[in-house]
């Protein structure tokens, strides 16, 4: 019976059954949950009374929130700038630990990654501690070169570039990843670079980039994705302050959800999230077919 | 036969040549090494701190000018970490949802992966866009309804709903897997094609093997992953003996007088084992590639 | 190939039924009363009480021997669960009572937040068994609001907490003030502020005060004392534009205008927590702070050697003189708590002054009815703070403020409004005016 299907039709179907529990996950896990939060963004819903139908009210109210456009603004200033300082980072420490003329790397490799192995709960005092303006680890050590540090945590214009500090100290996750990357890329296309004369710079933009391109792509889009989705540390850590400078866009949604009662104004807020975040992937697709390599 | 001296001259430029190319080498190298070192010493600083906090007494905490290190490490904070917080119980609970969902990850994402990206069939892509898509969207949301579904099921208060769903694709892995299987050769699959595999032996003896630095990394992700999570056991767990160690901590977090130098021996205590197990599997997977071997 | 495929589904379900059996067959094994996992006692035969708690620390302690005591006396069987606040704030409350899942008996250390519940209509009302719990008569004036909601009961307060004044004495000696003559109105307050100021060059050596430290950087301390009225139960409405409440945020901005905004802002930063060695107010650094009766058990833990003396917190010219904030930890049943009569022998239970006694010895704590004072260790000794606490609770204006349904998102828009006013320099009246048009909304 098999062999009656032609190739393509034999393909569809294999394919199908490989990716069955996938189908079967989503329906069940996350269609339901999916559509109810849909629908619970056209009413009023407490949660803990029935919801209420109220149509687009919800979404004509976030578009005269100022803190749904703070909000917002805060978590594309992470979004933006933090994964692109933390791409470029995590690709640098990749390329260096990558390179087998250099004695220790194993060891070395643990550490960049140690930070990760951290629980969350516990990075957030950490940081905390850490940051502290007066007698904070990072300031210390800065007035040993004679700097004042600013006041970090305290101060609403440092206060994101803080957040960005972890993200660079925890980025030990997309260094491995890169690393995985950086080693299915043939040594021989290096070392006839180099042979051509290419230094360090030409070799890197034109072979390392683009072929690490598909976990480029990869590394950013979850990076965005995970920084849409930040609340634990800013919750613990600055209660969204100080000025709402950390009122991130998952912290303002889940204090909606689950202290003001507003399941239904939350529920509309992560609908435009899924739309903002659709758009911005769809972009880095698109950039990546552009100036990426595929095989 | 002698050689000829314009030979013998250009092979003594090629010499000096070289000779300055691997001095060159040998500084880029040398500044290689310096930067990662600078790097590591500051990535390293927030762990040391931990560890000098979790060895301080309470008053040495907070001193002004801070203390780099405590005066007379008090090992007895890991004693008493021990004795106040179920440690091995809560370490026992967290690896009863750590291994399913490690084995349940590794399985089900590597199945669907290897259909979005070994297989072609119409609507590949856009399908896979769905699964981004899934990606999205914030737990907030999608928690309470959820929680109403495993109401039903009857699965609260055990570790069910923390477990079962791994096995049924994770958009996170999937999305990795594919970008590694894509760069898989594709004549690999065609000529076990033609000797007559199917598509399941090309998946198991084929492709798999190739992929085993990827689904360890997968492997450590979904650990890690679990190991901190604390949202999911907070919302479906209600026995304190049920806890895992994330949650445990959470809880003295949450305290009015949380014991910051304990909390902190936690933290080590927590981050050792996995610490270890990261420095086992990572020599596993980094060496033994045989893929570039395929492609050059 | 059927066979393959056949083998991996039958690995995939094998792995699933076996993670699924070992973890739901550990979870009941331990303990035989959570196997139904939504609250039903018919199981163990027994009668069993599910009971959410926000302890934790010496506080769990004292909780866990409560409990014990209880099973001892009556032979109900207590499940408890110990979340931070109750699981009032991170959703698992909602979830519990959406999922018709809800504990019999839950108690929360942040009434406002419980009260929002109430307002929600998220509770059972306390009414047909408040005779049965020995409250006794004679409940200081300031408990009244917090039990009801349009005239029905829903929370039962166990114990309650003031705010203070708390100085400290060797700085007021150094500073040429006297220690027995702490200030009593705001003026005065700023007055001694400035002279317990020690400035080293740009940099401050330690701040008299700062209105913000502790209590007073909750969002609704300074506008009770002030004398603003907040929230206007009778007619529905907010009151946040008023003379009183703008007076409020200026009062702060001019400390802040005075001393670098940020600079004092991470001068106190530590962990927010008020219990911290590296508190502020232990460490030196700040002269006088409010807070309530709790810092005098982190005092004696954390830093004996600080001499201190407590207060009536200072208030404005038609503020709320001898007044104070309360605080109380309630009792409250969640709709679908299948166990009511139980919660309430537990809640009796614990409204004994020998099972509250050993929480008022470590805190300060107060009852909640005055007769109840004299039962107390504190009263006993003779001890001072405790007579100014009890003072101040019976104080008519003592009260809980901000009861509303709104209360959590009022709070953080009042925090966020102090930190523009202060970083930003503004004008609070059109910020207080936007606040509440938004929020008025929300309460209709």
């Amino acid at each position: 019976m098999n062999k009656r299907l032609n190739i393509k039709q034999r393909d569809l179907r294999n394919a199908m059954l490989f990716i069955s529990p996938w189908i079967v996950g989503t329906l069940v896990f996350k269609l339901y949950p999916i559509l109810a939060s849909f629908y619970y963004s056209l009413t009023d819903y407490s949660v803990v009374n029935p919801p209420v139908y109220v149509g687009l009210d919800n979404y004509a109210s976030l578009f005269h929130d100022p803190l749904f456009y703070q909000s917002l603004a805060n978590t594309l200033y992470m979004g933006v700038f933090g994964t692109a300082l933390t791409t470029a980072f995590a690709i640098l420490i990749a390329v260096l630990l990558n390179n087998r003329k250099l004695k220790g790397l194993s060891f070395l490799r643990v550490v960049f990654f140690l930070p990760t192995l951290v629980p969350v709960v516990i990075i957030g005092i950490l940081w905390i501690w850490l940051l502290q303006a007066d007698n904070g680890v990072i300031n210390t050590l800065l007035s040993y070169i004679g700097i004042d540090g600013p006041a970090w945590l305290a101060d609403p214009s440092w206060a994101k570039p803080s957040f960005i500090l972890m993200m660079l100290w925890s980025s030990g996750g997309a260094m491995i990843i890169y690393i995985a990357g950086l080693q299915e890329i043939p040594e021989s296309l290096y070392e006839s670079a180099a042979i051509d004369g290419a230094g360090f710079l030409r070799q890197t933009l034109s072979i390392t980039l683009p072929l690490l391109s598909p976990v480029i792509l990869f590394n950013v889009v979850t990076l965005v994705i995970n920084v849409f989705q930040w609340f634990a540390e800013p919750l613990i850590m600055t209660s969204g302050g100080p000025d709402n400078a950390t009122l991130f866009y998952s912290l303002n949604l889940f204090r909606n959800a689950f202290q003001y009662f507003k399941m239904g104004y939350a529920s509309a807020m992560a609908w435009i999230l899924l739309l903002i975040a659709m758009v911005i992937i769809l972009i880095l697709f698109k950039l990546n077919k552009k100036f990426g390599h595929i095989e | 036969m002698s050689i000829p001296s314009i030979e013998r001259k250009r092979d003594y430029q090629l010499a000096s040549a070289h000779q300055r190319q691997s001095f060159k080498n040998g500084i880029q190298l040398t500044a290689q090494y310096i930067l990662l070192l600078i790097f590591a010493v500051c990535f390293l600083i927030p762990f040391f701190w931990l560890v000098s906090e979790s060895l301080k007494k309470p008053s040495e905490l907070f001193e002004v000018p801070m203390l780099w290190w405590p005066k007379s490490p008090q090992w007895s904070n890991f004693t008493l970490m021990f004795s106040s917080f179920p440690f091995l119980l809560y370490l026992k609970n967290t690896m009863m949802l750590v291994i399913p969902t490690m084995i349940g990850s590794i399985v089900s994402n590597a199945l669907v992966a290897y259909g979005f990206s070994r297989l072609e069939w119409k609507y590949r892509e856009q399908v896979f866009v769905i699964v981004l898509i899934t990606m999205i969207l914030p737990f907030q949301v999608t928690m309470i309804p959820l929680f109403l579904l495993f109401k039903e099921l009857h699965w609260v208060n055990t570790y069910l709903p923390l477990t079962v769903p791994h096995f049924f694709g994770n958009p996170f892995f999937i999305f990795l897997l594919r970008q590694f299987l894509l760069g898989i050769p594709k004549e690999l699959s065609f000529s076990a094609r033609i000797d007559g595999a199917n598509e399941f032996q090309i998946f198991y003896r084929i492709v798999m093997p190739l992929a085993k630095p990827v689904l360890t990394t997968v492997a450590i992700f979904a650990f890690l992953h679990t190991w901190n999570d604390f949202i999911g056991p907070l919302i479906y767990l209600s026995d304190n003996h049920m806890y895992t160690l994330s949650l445990g901590a959470q809880q003295i977090m949450g305290t009015l007088d949380p014991k910051w130098n304990i909390l902190m021996a936690l933290g080590v205590t927590m981050t050792l084992p996995v610490l270890v197990l990261f420095f086992i599997m990572q020599k596993y997977f980094i060496q033994g590639i045989t893929m570039s071997g395929m492609k050059g | 190939m059927k066979k393959a495929w056949s083998s991996m589904i039958a690995c995939t379900l094998t792995a699933t039924l076996i993670a699924g059996c070992s973890t739901a067959g550990n979870g009941s094994s331990q303990n035989q009363q959570t196997a139904q996992g939504d609250g039903k006692s018919s199981q163990s035969g027994g009668r069993v009480l599910n009971y959410w708690s926000p302890f934790s620390g010496d506080s769990q302690k004292w909780d866990q021997e409560r409990i014990a005591a209880f099973e001892k006396k009556t032979g109900i069987k207590v499940n408890v669960t110990f979340v931070p606040n109750g699981g009032l704030n991170n959703g698992k409350l909602l979830a519990a009572i959406t999922g018709n899942s809800a504990p019999d008996l839950v108690e929360a250390d942040s009434p406002a937040l419980a009260y929002s519940y109430a307002a929600q209509g998220s509770l059972e009302s306390w009414d047909t068994h408040i005779d049965q719990l020995g409250l006794g008569q004679n409940l200081m004036p300031g408990f009244k609001d917090l039990m009801q909601y349009n005239g029905k009961t829903f929370l039962i307060p166990q114990d309650s907490n003031v705010l203070m004044l708390y100085y400290n004495t060797d700085m007021f000696k150094e500073a040429g003030l006297d220690p027995n003559k702490p200030p009593t109105t705001i003026e005065e307050l700023d007055q001694y502020a400035e002279k317990l100021t020690k400035m080293n060059g740009n940099k401050i050596d330690r701040m008299g005060f700062i209105p913000w430290t502790d209590s007073g950087g909750d969002a609704f301390t300074w506008l009770w004392m002030f004398g603003s009225k907040i929230y206007d139960s009778s007619t529905g409405k907010l009151a946040l534009t008023d003379d009183k409440s703008v007076a409020v945020y200026n009062w702060m901005n001019k400390y802040a205008q005075k001393y670098n905004p940020a600079q004092l802002k991470s001068f106190t930063s530590g962990f927010g927590g008020m219990f911290s060695p590296d508190h502020p107010f232990m460490t030196g650094k700040v002269a006088m702070t409010v807070t309530g009766n709790w810092f005098t058990n982190a005092l004696r833990i954390y830093a004996p050697n600080v001499k201190y003396g407590v207060a009536k917190i200072p208030v404005p010219p038609g503020g709320r003189e001898n007044g104070t904030l309360l605080n109380s930890n309630v009792f409250m049943i969640p709709k679908g708590s299948k166990n009511v009569d139980l919660a309430v022998e537990f809640v009796k239970f614990g409204l004994a002054p020998e099972i509250n006694g050993p929480n008022f010895d470590q805190w300060r704590s107060i009852p909640v009815t005055d007769s109840k004072f004299d039962e107390v260790s504190w009263t006993k000794q003779g001890d001072p703070i405790y007579k100014l606490e009890r003072e101040l609770a019976n104080s008519p204006n003592a009260g809980h403020p901000a009861l509303t349904k709104i209360s959590p998102q009022l709070s953080d828009e009042l925090k966020a409004l102090q930190d523009n006013v202060i970083y930003n320099n503004k004008d609070p009246k059109e910020l207080l005016q936007a606040l509440q048009d938004k929020l008025q909304k929300a309460l209709q």
